[in-house]
C-alpha cells in the first residue's frame, strides 16, 4: 500500500512506481472502468462512424465507408450557417446574462442580513428543478393565446394585441435565452458566492482605510480575487450552454423555420429523427473539436491555481 | 459623503434583488396557481392571476391509481425513483474510494486520471448518445433501466469525485495515522474515522447524483420507448399534445416532479454549498 | 516498556534519501529526543517506527522483535501528534477509549482505564466534551491520555508542545518529564527545539540532512559537540564559530585570522595538531568569553555591534574578524554600540573543529 505522505519526489522509474502503488489503483478502478466504458469507447466510435454512411436500419454491418463525405454534407448544408450563428448567439448571451445576474446576486447575498438563507434557497430553485418542467412552465407563460406574460404586458400597455414569442422568428431565440438564464444564473451565483468567501476581510478593511469607496473596493480587491472562480464559471456555463438540448427541444423543437435550432438539437434531429448516424457523428466530431479547444482552457484554468501553489 | 454612497449601493442592491426574486419565483408561482385551476378555467383570456375556484382535481387525478392517467403517472414516478436511487447508491459507492485515492495517494498518472475524469464534463451528451445507443442495442440493454443507470453514473462521477476530493483534502492525514496506531487497519481508519467526517460531502454528492438522474431527459428519451418504462421527464411529454393540452395537469405534474428535488436541495443546500466551496473554489 | 533498536535504517523517496543509514539504540525506559532543523529526517524516522512509512533498508527492533513489516496497529506503540489528531466527531471519553475499543478490551476494563488516565491528566471534567470545545492545552492532555491508556511498549511524540503558547509549553514540559519518570516509559520525542530536547531527554539524537550527527546525553552533546553542525545547533545563543589558520611559531601554536591572532594553550595546541590541514574552526560558548574594555594581553580586538539586555543577562553582539559573536555579560556593565573591546578566550572551554571534515578535534 502507499503512504499517505505528501509531495514526495518521484524520480524513481515509472514502472517501479506503478508497482509500488499497484493497490492504489484499486480505489479508482471502478470509477475508471465505468468511465472507459461510457466515455472512451463512445468517443472513439463517434470518430469512426463519422467516416461511414450508415443505414437507417442501424445494422452497422451494412455501413459503407465514405471518407469525408459526411463532413462535406454537414459543412455544405444550407442550414449550417444559420444553426452555427444561432448556437453562438444562444451560447454567448446565455453565458453573459447568467454570469451578470449570478455575480449581482452573489454580491448582494454576500452581505449579512435577515432571511439571507431563505432568499438564497428561493433563488436556487430554478437551478434544481428539471429542465423539462422548466420548459413546460415557460411555454405556458409564453403561450400566445392564454399566456400570462402577454396578458400582463397588455394590461401595462406595453403591447397591443397578442404576444407571440415562440412562433416569431426574431423573438424565439431571445425568449429561449430568458428561460435558459432563469435556469442557470443560480449556478453562477453559488459559484461566485463560494468565491467571495475567499476574499480576505483584512484586504477589504485595508482598502477601506486607504479611502477606497464601495466601487473601488470591488474593482481593486474583490474582483481580482474572484478571477479564478469567474473563469471557471464562465467556462462551465459556456460548455453547458453549447450542449444545452432540453429547452430548445421541448419549447420549440428548433422552430419556427430553424430559428431556434442549435448544433445540438440539429445533431439529435439528424441522428434520431432522420436516422443518419454517420452525418450526425461528423457533426458531433465538429462540436467535439470545438469542445476540446475550450476544454484545453478549462483544464488550464483549473490547474493554474494548483501549479502556483506548488511553487 | 462616503456613507451616502454606500447607501446608494445598498438601495441599488435591494432593487436588483427584488427584480431577481420576481424573475426567479413568479414562473414557479404561476405553475402552482395554474395547477389548482380546472382545465376550463386555465383557458381563459385574460387569465385569472389566482384561481377563482381552486380545485385539486389535477392532483387527485395524477395521484390516484384508479384511473389510467394516475396509473401511468405513478408508474413513471416509481420508475424515476428507482433509477435515481440506484444511480445515487452506485455513484456514491464508486466516487468515495476514487475521491479518497485522488486525495491521499500519489500514484503515477494520478493527475492525468483526475483530469480525464473531469474532462467528461466537457463532452456533449449527444456525442455519446449515438455510440451508446448502438452499444446498448448490441448489449440488449435498450429499454432497460441498466442502460440509464450506467450512463447516469458517468454524468455524476466527475463532479462527485471532484467535490469529495475537496472534502478529503481537508481532513488531516494525521487522524488516519492516529487511528492506525490506535489499532485500526487502513480500511477501519477510513471507515471509522474518515467516513463519518466526510458525511456532509457524501450527502452533498448523493443529492447531486440524485438530482441529475431525476432530471435527466436526453438519454431517457433515446434509450426508453416502452410506455411502461419511461421516467418522469420523458413521461411528462405523454401528457402534452399539440391541440388539447391539459395545462393545469401538466403544471401539477411538473410540480409533483419538482417537489422531491427542491425539498432535498433546500434542506441540504448548506452541505451542497459547503461542498462547492471546499471543492470548487480550491479546484 | 521496551528497548528500541535502529539498525542502519534507510528511507528513500525516489532518489531522495530522507534517512541515511541511521543506527542507535534507545534503552528501556529512556526518554530520547530526536532533534534537528526541519527537513532533517527526524519526523520521517518517527513515522518509520510507527509504521506510517515503510523502510527502504535496515531494521527496527522493539524489545528484540523486528517490526519492519508489521502494520502500525500491530506494533504496540502509541503516538502523540503535533496537531493532536483528536477525532473531532468523538467526545474526549470516546477518544480516550478508542485504542482500547479497537483492541477489544472489555467494556468494564475500558471505562476503568479511561477514568484512570483522565484522573492522571486532570481532565476528568472534560470527558464528555468534544475536541473543538477544548483549549490547546486541554487537547494536548487528551492526546497524551489517548497514548497512555494503552500502556504501550513505546511512546512516540511528534513535536507535541509546538502548538502551545510559551508559558503553557514550559508547564507541559515539566509535566511530561514528570510523567516519564513516574511511568518509566520508553519515549521517543521529536522536536526542532533544542532547549526542549536538552531539558527533557535522557539522550539526544541530533539529526541533519538525514544523518545522525550525534547520539549522547544532553550534557555531552553540549560539552563535546561531535561536529560543527551540532555545536551550532545545540545551545542558545548558538556557539560562536570562528574560522582560523593554525600557525606554528617556534614551538608556540597560534590560531590566526584576518587582523587577529591567538596563542593556543597546550591543550588546544594538541587538538589543533590533529587537524587534517592547517585550517580549523574555533568554537566558544557565549559564557566562555570575557569582554575587556581595555587592551589586554592574549586578547583579540573587536567592536561592539549592538547590546541586548534581557534582564538576567545582557548579550553583547561583537564584530570579530568578519564574524559576529554573542557574549553574555553581567547586566550591570554599561557597554555602548561601536565601542572598541577586547575578547579573552577561556581556553579550557574552547572547542576546536577541523575546517575540512567539520569534526571535533578532541583536546590533548
Amino acid at each position: 500500500m502507499s503512504r499517505p505522505h505528501r509531495s514526495e519526489p518521484s524520480s524513481r522509474g515509472l514502472i517501479g512506481q506503478i508497482i509500488d502503488h499497484r493497490w492504489d489503483y484499486l480505489y479508482v478502478l471502478p470509477a475508471l472502468g465505468v468511465m472507459m466504458l461510457v466515455i472512451a469507447y463512445p468517443i472513439y466510435y463517434t470518430f469512426y462512424l463519422s467516416f461511414f454512411r450508415t443505414p437507417p436500419s442501424l445494422a452497422m454491418s451494412e455501413k459503407i465507408f465514405n471518407g469525408f463525405d459526411n463532413y462535406a454534407t454537414v459543412l455544405g448544408s444550407d442550414s449550417f450557417q444559420q444553426v452555427t450563428w444561432n448556437t453562438i448567439v444562444w451560447t454567448v448571451w446565455s453565458t453573459f446574462f447568467a454570469l451578470i445576474l449570478g455575480l449581482g446576486a452573489a454580491l448582494v447575498l454576500n452581505r449579512e442580513f435577515m432571511g439571507r438563507g431563505l432568499l438564497r434557497g428561493l433563488l436556487l430553485i430554478p437551478f434544481v428543478i428539471s429542465a423539462v418542467a422548466a420548459s413546460y412552465i415557460w411555454r405556458w407563460i409564453y403561450h400566445s393565446d392564454f399566456g400570462v406574460l402577454g396578458a400582463v404586458l397588455f394590461d401595462l400597455g406595453l403591447i397591443d394585441g397578442k404576444l407571440n414569442l415562440l412562433d416569431n422568428i426574431d423573438m424565439v431565440l431571445p425568449s429561449l435565452i430568458v428561460v435558459n438564464v432563469w435556469k442557470e444564473f443560480p449556478f453562477a451565483m453559488i459559484m461566485i458566492l463560494a468565491g467571495l468567501q475567499t476574499v480576505p476581510d483584512q484586504l477589504l478593511n485595508a482598502a477601506r482605510v486607504d479611502g477606497a469607496g464601495a466601487f473601488h473596493r470591488f474593482w481593486h480587491v474583490t474582483l481580482p480575487h474572484l478571477k479564478g472562480v469567474l473563469i471557471i464559471t464562465v467556462l462551465l456555463l459556456f460548455v453547458q450552454n453549447l450542449n444545452h438540448f432540453i429547452i430548445p427541444w421541448i419549447m420549440t423543437g428548433g422552430g419556427p423555420a430553424g430559428a431556434s435550432d442549435i448544433w445540438i438539437t440539429q445533431i439529435y434531429q439528424i441522428a434520431f429523427g432522420r436516422i443518419r448516424f454517420g452525418i450526425a457523428s461528423a457533426y458531433s466530431v465538429i462540436l467535439f473539436l470545438v469542445m476540446v479547444v475550450i476544454g484545453y482552457f478549462y483544464v488550464k484554468a483549473l490547474t493554474g491555481d494548483e501549479d502556483r501553489q506548488a511553487h | 459623503m462616503d456613507k451616502r454612497r454606500i447607501t446608494r449601493w445598498h438601495v441599488f442592491g435591494w432593487i436588483f434583488l427584488v427584480f431577481l426574486l420576481i424573475y426567479a419565483v413568479t414562473p414557479l408561482l404561476w405553475m402552482l396557481i395554474t395547477s389548482f385551476k380546472s382545465q376550463f378555467a386555465a383557458l381563459q383570456y385574460p387569465p385569472d392571476l389566482y384561481p377563482k375556484n381552486p380545485t385539486t382535481e389535477q392532483y387527485v387525478r395524477l395521484l390516484s391509481p384508479q384511473n389510467d392517467v394516475g396509473r401511468q403517472f405513478l408508474r413513471y414516478l416509481l420508475n424515476s425513483i428507482m433509477v435515481s436511487t440506484v444511480t445515487t447508491i452506485l455513484g456514491v459507492a464508486v466516487a468515495v474510494p476514487a475521491a479518497y485515492a485522488f486525495s491521499r495517494f500519489r500514484f503515477p498518472g494520478r493527475k492525468a486520471l483526475f483530469f480525464s475524469v473531469l474532462f467528461r464534463n466537457m463532452f456533449p451528451a449527444v456525442v455519446f448518445l449515438m455510440p451508446l445507443f448502438i452499444m446498448m442495442r448490441w448489449m440488449g440493454l435498450v429499454n432497460t433501466y441498466s442502460s440509464l443507470v450506467i450512463t447516469y453514473l458517468t454524468f455524476g462521477l466527475p463532479l462527485s469525485i471532484w467535490l469529495l476530493k475537496g472534502f478529503y483534502d481537508n481532513i488531516p492525514v494525521q487522524l488516519e495515522q492516529a487511528a492506525r496506531i490506535d489499532g485500526c487497519t487502513r480500511f477501519q481508519a477510513f471507515y471509522l474515522i474518515v467516513m463519518p467526517l466526510s458525511a456532509p460531502g457524501i450527502i452533498a454528492t448523493a443529492i447531486y447524483s440524485f438530482i441529475t438522474a431525476w432530471n435527466e431527459y436526453v438519454y431517457a428519451l433515446t434509450f426508453l420507448n416502452d410506455d411502461q418504462k419511461l421516467t418522469l421527464p420523458v413521461g411528462l411529454q405523454r401528457f402534452f399534445t399539440e391541440y388539447a393540452t391539459n395545462w393545469p395537469g401538466l403544471m401539477a405534474a411538473s410540480f409533483i416532479m419538482s417537489v422531491p428535488v427542491v425539498a432535498m436541495f433546500l434542506i441540504l443546500q448548506k452541505y451542497f454549498v459547503r461542498a462547492l466551496t471546499e471543492g470548487a473554489v480550491k479546484a | 516498556m521496551a528497548q528500541v533498536e535502529f539498525q542502519e535504517v534507510v528511507k528513500r523517496y525516489g532518489s531522495f534519501e530522507a534517512v541515511k543509514s541511521v543506527s542507535f539504540t534507545v534503552e528501556d525506559g529512556e526518554f530520547v529526543a530526536l532533534v534537528g532543523p526541519s527537513g532533517c529526517g527526524k519526523t520521517t524516522t518517527l513515522n518509520l517506527i510507527a509504521g506510517l512509512l515503510d523502510l527502504t533498508g535496515g531494521a527496527i527492533r522493539v524489545g528484540g522483535r523486528q517490526i519492519n513489516d508489521l502494520d502500525p496497529k500491530d506494533r504496540d506503540i502509541a503516538m502523540v501528534f503535533q496537531n493532536y489528531a483528536l477525532y473531532p466527531n468523538k467526545t474526549v471519553r470516546q477518544n480516550l477509549g478508542f485504542p482500547l475499543r479497537m483492541r477489544k478490551v472489555p467494556k468494564r476494563e475500558l471505562e476503568e482505564k479511561v477514568n484512570d488516565a483522565a484522573r492522571l491528566l486532570d481532565i476528568t471534567h472534560l470527558l464528555d466534551r468534544r475536541p473543538r470545545e477544548l483549549s490547546g492545552g486541554q487537547q494536548q492532555r487528551v492526546a497524551l491520555g489517548r497514548a497512555l491508556v494503552r500502556d504501550p511498549q513505546v511512546f512516540l511524540m511528534d513535536e507535541p508542545l509546538s502548538n502551545l503558547d510559551a508559558k503553557l509549553r514550559v508547564q507541559m514540559r515539566a509535566e511530561l518529564k514528570r510523567f516519564h519518570q513516574d511511568l518509566n516509559a520508553t519515549v521517543i520525542y521529536v522536536t526542532h527545539d533544542q532547549l526542549e530536547a536538552m531539558t527533557m531527554a535522557d539522550k539526544m539524537a541530533v539529526m541533519s540532512g538525514g544523518v545522525l550527527q550525534q547520539y549522547d546525553t544532553p550534557e555531552r552533546v553540549f560539552e563535546e559537540p561531535a561536529n560543527v553542525f551540532v555545536a551550532g545547533f545545540v545551545g542558545s545563543p548558538a556557539m560562536n564559530l570562528l574560522p582560523a589558520r593554525v600557525v606554528e611559531n617556534g614551538g608556540a601554536v597560534q590560531a590566526a585570522g584576518e587582523g587577529w591572532e591567538l596563542a593556543l594553550s597546550p591543550r588546544n595546541a594538541a587538538s589543533a595538531r590533529r587537524a587534517s590541514g592547517d585550517a580549523v574552526i574555533l568554537g566558544a560558548r557565549h559564557s566562555s568569553l570575557i569582554l575587556h574594555e581595555e587592551a589586554a594581553p592574549g586578547c583579540i580586538a573587536a567592536k561592539i555591534y549592538t547590546v541586548e539586555p534581557t534582564g538576567d543577562l545582557t548579550y553583547a553582539h561583537v564584530e570579530v574578524g568578519g564574524k559576529t559573536f554573542v557574549i553574555s555579560l553581567d547586566p550591570q556593565r554599561r557597554i555602548r554600540a561601536d565601542q572598541p573591546v577586547w575578547i579573552e578566550f577561556d581556553q579550557d572551554r574552547l572547542h576546536l573543529f577541523d575546517a575540512v571534515t567539520e569534526q571535533r578535534l578532541p583536546p590533548g
